[in-house]
C-alpha cells in the first residue's frame, strides 16, 4: 500500500510537495525525496535493536554459554548437533504447519468480517468496536484466560462433554495444535479485520455503481470487485500473518509448553527452551538464526510470487 | 534549510532518548545497591508471607533494610540464571542447594559463608546437619536453610475415602484396589498436574526408590548410565505402567496443572481422591480451600511395594531451601544478622503455622504449636526416621537436564515412548 501511495503522490503533486517542504532546494532531481537525515532515527533504532542483536546471535551460535560462566567458542559444534536434532526438524515442520493453518483460518474470516465491518451502518460500527477488544489484550493475558477456560474439569469442556470428550485438549498433538490455532485466530483476526475494513472502504464507489448498472448482485460484486481490489491488502496481511505466525511464542509457552512431550514445540519455543531452560544460549542462538533465515526466505518468496515488489496502483485510471 | 533541520533533529533525538530510557526501565529498575538496602529474591508461593514477616522483623531493628522480591514459581530458575551475573542480581537468593547452586559457585559468584559461621557458630549449629550439608559445595558452606523440609507424601480426601470404604493405602496392592473401587464410582483416583510435568516425575522418584532402592539413582547420577537399563529400572517402569493402565490418573491429566490450582481443586472438591505432592501441599490447600485443609485433607507416606529393595520408610522430595549470598554484596554484615533470623523462634513458629516444617534444632520444641500438630509430628517423624531422603531428580541433575527429563517423563506416561525409549532418554541426560 505504501509503495502505491507514494508513487501516486510523487506523480501527481511533485511541485507542490517540493515547494512546501523543501524551500531551500532547487535541484529538480531530488525534490521528491526526503533527505537521508529523516531515516536516521529509524536506522539507528533498527541497528541498535535488530541488526546488532542479530550479529550477536550469529556470533553466539558458534559458542557455548550458560549465562553465568565465561563464554567459550566451540566452532561449528552447535550447528553439527543441530543437523541431527530431530526435535529441531520436527519444530520447523510444526512452525510451518501452524503458520499455514493460521493463514488459512484467519484470512477468510478477516476478509468477511472486514468487508462486513466496512459498511457505515451504526450496528456494524458498534459490533466491530467489540470485535477489536482482543486486539487490546496482551497475548499473555489471552493465553492464561483460554488455558483456564479450557480446563478439562472446571472449564468449558467439563460442560460440553459431547463435544470435548474427556477434555484432554492439551494431551494430544492434534487438539493441542487446534487450541493454538484457535487462540491465535481469536487474538489476531481483529487486527486483520481492521486492515481489510480500511482497504474495503478505500475501494472507489464508482466501481460498485458501474457494476450495479450492469446488473451485478452483491455476491457478484464481492467476487468481481471487492476481492480483486483487496489483492494488495491480502499480500500485506498474509506477510504479517506468516512472519507473526512463525515467531509465535507466548501462546505456546503458556498454553501447551511445547507439549505433550515435544508435540507442539515450535522453533521459537524450542529456541527458548534451549536458551532459558537448558541454558545453552549458543545452541539456542543457532536455532533462532535458522528461524530468521527461513522466515526471510518465505517472506521473499511471497513478495516475489505475489508480484508485490512491482505492483502498480490498482486505482490507476480512476 | 539548516535552521529548519535543527529543531527536527533535536525532536528526533529527544524521541530516541525517551525510547532508550523507557527500554532501560523495562530492563528492571530495581537497583540492589540503593541507599542502605539489600534485595532478597524468593520463589513466589504461599510461603512468602513468612519471608515477608521475617523481613519486617529484621527491618524494625536494622539500619540496612531488606527488600523482598518474589518470582512466580515456574519461572524462578530461569529468571535467576539470567539475572545472577548482572547488575540487577539480588544480594540474597532462594535456592535448592546442591546442584542448583553448583554452577554459580563454579563461576565464583557466591560468598562462602564460613567466615560468617566462624563469627557466629549458631548459623550452623542451629540446623540439622544433614540438611545444612545440602548447600555445602566443595567443602564450603554456601547456604543457610530458610524454609521447611519438603518430603513428598500421598495426600488424600478423607471424605472420598470414607464414602467408598477405603483407607489411606499402606501397600501397592491397597493403592491398586483403591484405584479400582474409585474408578467404578467415576471418581478420578489420583489427581495429577501432568501439564506441569514435575508432579509426574514424583511418581518415578518413589517407584524407583521402592523397587530399586536409592542406590540406582545415585549410580546413574555418578555417571554409570547402565543403571537405567538394569532389571530394577525396568521393573519400576513396569509397575508404573500397571498403575497408569489401571486408569489411576484418569485420561486428561496432561491438560491439568498443579501450578494453576487445577489438580488442587480436584482433590478439594472431591472429584479426585489422592494427590502425590510435596509437604507444601498443605499450605497450598490452606490458601485455596481453608475449610478443606482444616478438616478434609488426609495424608500418608508412599505405599510399600512387595519385593522392592528400597526401605519402605525412604522418602523423596526437597531437603530444604536455602538462602545464598552473592559475593559482590556490600552488606555482608547486615546479611549475617538477617540470616540469624532463619533459626529464630519467630521463624519456626511462623512456618509451623502454615504447615511447613523447619529444619532447625529448636523445631522439635514447637511441634505442638503447629497449625495441625499431628501433621507436623507426622512429617517430623517421617524425615527423622528416613534412611534415605532422595533429592528431587530435577534438582539433583544439572538444570540443563531438567527439560529433557520432564519431556521423557511425560511421554512415558502418555505411552508415546516405551520403557526402552525412557531408558534411552535418561541415559542421554548430562550428569555434570
Amino acid at each position: 500500500m505504501t509503495t502505491t501511495d507514494s508513487s501516486r503522490v510523487g506523480k501527481r503533486r511533485p511541485a507542490l510537495r517540493a515547494g512546501a517542504r523543501w524551500p531551500g532546494r532547487r535541484s529538480g532531481a531530488s525534490v521528491a525525496r526526503p533527505g537521508f537525515a529523516w531515516a536516521a532515527p529509524a536506522t539507528l533504532f533498527f541497528t541498535l535493536f535488530a541488526v546488532l542483536p542479530l550479529i550477536m546471535v550469529a556470533v553466539l551460535s558458534f559458542a557455548e554459554w550458560d549465562g553465568v560462566d565465561a563464554l567459550s567458542f566451540t566452532g561449528v559444534d552447535n550447528w553439527k548437533t543441530l543437523v541431527h536434532d530431530h526435535v529441531m526438524l520436527q519444530s520447523i515442520w510444526l512452525t510451518l504447519l501452524t503458520t499455514v493453518l493460521g493463514v488459512v483460518v484467519q484470512t477468510p474470516l478477516s476478509i468477511l468480517l472486514g468487508v462486513w465491518a466496512a459498511g457505515k451502518q451504526r450496528n456494524r460500527a458498534v459490533l466491530s468496536a467489540i470485535y477489536f477488544v482482543p486486539l487490546l489484550l496482551s497475548a499473555t493475558a489471552i493465553s492464561i484466560l483460554w488455558r483456564a477456560l479450557l480446563d478439562p474439569n472446571f472449564g468449558v469442556p467439563s460442560q460440553a462433554r459431547w463435544l470435548f470428550g474427556d477434555g484432554n485438549l492439551f494431551g494430544h498433538q492434534s487438539t493441542a495444535i487446534g487450541v493454538l490455532i484457535f487462540v491465535g485466530a481469536w487474538q489476531y483476526t481483529p487486527f486483520h479485520t481492521l486492515i481489510y475494513q480500511g482497504a474495503t472502504r478505500a475501494i472507489p464507489q464508482v466501481l460498485y455503481q458501474a457494476a450495479a448498472i450492469d446488473g451485478a448482485g452483491r455476491i457478484r460484486q464481492f467476487w468481481s470487485i471487492t476481492l480483486p481490489q483487496l489483492r494488495t491488502t491480502m499480500v500485506t496481511s498474509m506477510i504479517l500473518m506468516v512472519v507473526g505466525g512463525m515467531t509465535v511464542f507466548d501462546t505456546v509457552l503458556i498454553l501447551t509448553q511445547g507439549g505433550p512431550g515435544t508435540d507442539t514445540t515450535t522453533t521459537p519455543y524450542y529456541s527458548y527452551v534451549k536458551g532459558f531452560k537448558d541454558f545453552q544460549f549458543g545452541y539456542a542462538s543457532a536455532i533462532a538464526l535458522i528461524l530468521v533465515v527461513i522466515a526471510t526466505i518465505i517472506s521473499l518468496v511471497i513478495v516475489k510470487f505475489s508480484g508485490y515488489d512491482k505492483m502498480r496502483s490498482s486505482s490507476e485510471g480512476l | 534549510m539548516k535552521k529548519r533541520w535543527l529543531p527536527r533533529a533535536v525532536a528526533g533525538s529527544v524521541v530516541l532518548a525517551l525510547g532508550l530510557t523507557l527500554a532501560a526501565c523495562g530492563g528492571g529498575s530495581s537497583s540492589s545497591s540503593g541507599s542502605g538496602s539489600f534485595t532478597v529474591l524468593v520463589y513466589g508461593d504461599a510461603s512468602n508471607k513468612v519471608e515477608k514477616q521475617i523481613i519486617d522483623t529484621f527491618n524494625k531493628t536494622s539500619k540496612v533494610k531488606a527488600k523482598l522480591q518474589t518470582i512466580p514459581g515456574a519461572d524462578y530458575q530461569t529468571k535467576l540464571q539470567t539475572l545472577i551475573n548482572t547488575k540487577q542480581a539480588p544480594d540474597v537468593f532462594f535456592n535448592w542447594g546442591g546442584g542448583s547452586i553448583a554452577p554459580f559457585v563454579k563461576a565464583g559468584l557466591l560468598l562462602p559463608l564460613d567466615d560468617m559461621i566462624a563469627k557466629d557458630p549458631g548459623l550452623k549449629s542451629n540446623f540439622l546437619p544433614s540438611v545444612f550439608n545440602g548447600a555445602v559445595v566443595d567443602g564450603k558452606s554456601y547456604g543457610i536453610p530458610m524454609r521447611g523440609t519438603q518430603p513428598v507424601m500421598l495426600f488424600n480426601n478423607k471424605k472420598v475415602l470414607a464414602d467408598n470404604g477405603l483407607t489411606a493405602p499402606k501397600t501397592w496392592d491397597d493403592l491398586l484396589n483403591a484405584v479400582k473401587v474409585l474408578k467404578a464410582k467415576h471418581v478420578t483416583p489420583i489427581a495429577l498436574g501432568g501439564g506441569d510435568q514435575w508432579p509426574t516425575l514424583m511418581w518415578y522418584e518413589y517407584m524407583y526408590d521402592r523397587i530399586a532402592g536409592p542406590g540406582l539413582f545415585e549410580k546413574a547420577m555418578g555417571g554409570d548410565k547402565s543403571a537405567w537399563d538394569s532389571a530394577d529400572s525396568r521393573a519400576a517402569l513396569a509397575k508404573l505402567k500397571e498403575l497408569i493402565d489401571a486408569g489411576a490418573f484418569g485420561t486428561n491429566y496432561d491438560s491439568v496443572k498443579y501450578t494453576d490450582g487445577g489438580s488442587v481443586a480436584l482433590v478439594a472438591q472431591s472429584k479426585a481422591a489422592f494427590e502425590l505432592m510435596g509437604s507444601w501441599y498443605y499450605s497450598q490447600q490452606q490458601q485455596d480451600n481453608p475449610d478443606f485443609a482444616k478438616s478434609g485433607l488426609g495424608y500418608s507416606s508412599f505405599p510399600t511395594v512387595d519385593g522392592g529393595k528400597g526401605d519402605p520408610t525412604d522418602i523423596v522430595g526437597n531437603t530444604n531451601n536455602y538462602y545464598s549470598v552473592l559475593k559482590k554484596t556490600k552488606y555482608a554484615d547486615a546479611i549475617a544478622q538477617f540470616l540469624k533470623l532463619q533459626y529464630s523462634d519467630e521463624f519456626v513458629k511462623a512456618h509451623m503455622a502454615i504447615g511447613n516444617l523447619p529444619t532447625t534444632t529448636n523445631t522439635v520444641n514447637f511441634l505442638d504449636t503447629a497449625a495441625i500438630p499431628d501433621y507436623a509430628k507426622f512429617q517430623y517423624d517421617l524425615v527423622k526416621s528416613a534412611p534415605s531422603f532422595q533429592l528431587s531428580w530435577d534438582q539433583a541433575y544439572p538444570q540443563s537436564a531438567s527439560n529433557a527429563m520432564h519431556t521423557a517423563v511425560q511421554q512415558f506416561f502418555d505411552g508415546k515412548i516405551d520403557a526402552d525409549g525412557f531408558i534411552k532418554a535418561m541415559q542421554a541426560l548430562p550428569t555434570s
